[in-house]
């Protein structure tokens, strides 16, 4: 299909991810890389400097003490979680104003990519599954497939907003028309800049965990399916598609997931989404 | 006309006539939306779940989360404001699934049917609803007339 080849086109001219941001990423590869590595990378980047700063000052990340300086962020966070933050900022500072095809500003597409991350991760702990590495960040960046196919989208909205309102899950009536849907495409942008393979593996998978081969980290993308449905249920960054969204029983049980978990984790959760994605928000809007 | 923004899990009052009450992106979640038409006061809350008892803490915080602790708490703070129960013209909105054949994020469900229980015990009656479906809504309430439309799949329709 033409269209198809078109939106995988665009990946290639999405602009890079910002160095310091992928630097990190190949950090994590590395396993004699420790703090001083860490701190090098970031200490240069004011930009990023700033937001590791805003953002380990959150409850969500340092519930106990608020670390001042990037030297002892990355002492209280450790090397992951510092390149978690890092990723979040990195995103902030790429959203554009507005995703015309899923009639979504950026502020309530932000409210969703951290609404994910945070559900993600209290999901695994309401479950007492082992959080699987990068969750946070997976669960953050799991539509970014969404940043490339939103203008074809709204060329298609008619046609793939009939489907979805008559009973079609809205990622598959992005296949049905466009011949690829965002989730493909996330995996695809995950790829490009290099990000490690959870996230291209959540990003892929979020809407049809059924469909992840055998080998695929299963737990994760559960995960992010559920805590996806939850946020989408909850309207926490609704877009065009509304509640169009298919919800597979199977993640759930695999999970250990039932309705009144689901609420314990909304309720418990919703405090620290609502003050991370106003703490995110400044560092995307000081760009 | 100024507008008055209910976030979710929040409840607002107004005694302004000119003002409008909105809140955005009702999913699973559910508005009640209050006017009494003798003293032109209206309200709203949008609560997101049905029982305070799934984290009593957060209750205390925050009583608009939950159905049992907000929904008496909006009717309060119109009594406060002077309201009569026996004029007051109640609205609900929301209370949206997503496609879940089995009733896994049935959410949307349990806060409709916990509202109805309490409004069944205390007597209200709502005067309309729009509620389930795979919908996204936006509750808008005019405090000085009482209108009331919801917006969601692209049309906005009164209430």
């Amino acid at each position: 299909m033409n269209a198809t080849r078109d939106i995988l086109a665009h990946v290639q001219r999405l602009p890079a991810f910002p160095a310091s941001a992928a630097r990190l990423a190949e950090l994590l590869h590395d396993e004699r890389a420790g703090a001083p590595e860490v701190e090098k990378v970031i200490r240069p980047d004011p930009t990023l400097t700033a937001s590791l700063l805003r953002m380990a000052a959150s409850a969500y990340f340092s519930p106990r003490s608020r670390p001042e300086t990037v030297r002892q962020a990355v002492a209280l966070l450790g090397v992951k979680r510092t390149f978690e933050i890092a990723t979040g900022a990195a995103l902030a500072s790429m959203l554009p104003a507005r995703l015309p095809g899923y009639e979504m500003e950026a502020r309530s597409f932000w409210l969703h990519c951290v609404a994910v991350g945070v559900f993600s991760e209290r999901l695994a702990k309401e479950t007492r599954s082992q959080s699987p590495d990068l969750l946070f960040t997976s669960g953050l960046l799991h539509d970014v497939g969404k940043l490339v196919i939103s203008a074809f989208v709204q060329k298609e909205a008619p046609s793939i907003l009939l489907k979805a309102r008559h009973g079609m899950d809205f990622s598959a009536a992005e296949r049905e028309v466009l011949g690829v849907d965002h989730a493909e495409v996330g995996a695809q942008v995950a790829k490009l800049w290099r990000l490690p393979e959870a996230v291209a593996t959540a990003a892929r998978w979020h809407h049809r965990p059924a469909e992840a081969p055998a080998g695929e980290n299963r737990t994760l993308v559960d995960l992010v399916h559920a805590a996806d449905a939850l946020a989408i249920s909850l309207g926490l960054g609704c877009d065009a598609g509304e509640l169009a969204r298919n919800v597979d029983p199977q993640a759930f049980t695999r999970l250990g997931l039932h309705v009144r978990r689901l609420e314990h984790v909304a309720g418990e959760g919703l405090q620290a989404v609502k003050e991370l994605a106003a703490a995110l928000g400044e560092v995307r809007e000081a760009k | 006309m100024s507008s008055i923004t209910v976030e979710i899990s929040d409840l607002k009052v107004s005694a302004n006539p000119d003002d409008m009450i909105i809140t955005y992106a009702l999913g699973s979640c559910i508005a009640v939306i209050v006017h009494d038409p003798v003293r032109k006061v209206g309200g709203m809350i949008h609560y997101m779940l049905p029982l305070s008892e799934i984290a009593p803490e957060k209750a205390t915080e925050k009583p608009a989360m939950f159905a049992d602790t907000g929904i008496p708490e909006l009717f309060r703070s119109m009594y406060g404001m002077g309201c009569d129960k026996k004029n007051l013209v109640v609205k609900v909105a929301g209370g949206g699934a997503l496609y879940d054949d089995k009733g896994l994020f049935n959410i949307g469900k349990r806060n409709y049917t916990v509202l109805r229980k309490m409004f069944w015990k205390a007597g209200v009656m709502i005067s309309s609803e729009d509620v389930g479906g795979a919908k996204s809504r936006t509750a808008r309430l005019w405090v000085g007339t009482g209108r009331c439309t919801i917006a969601c799949q692209g049309e906005e329709v009164e209430l």
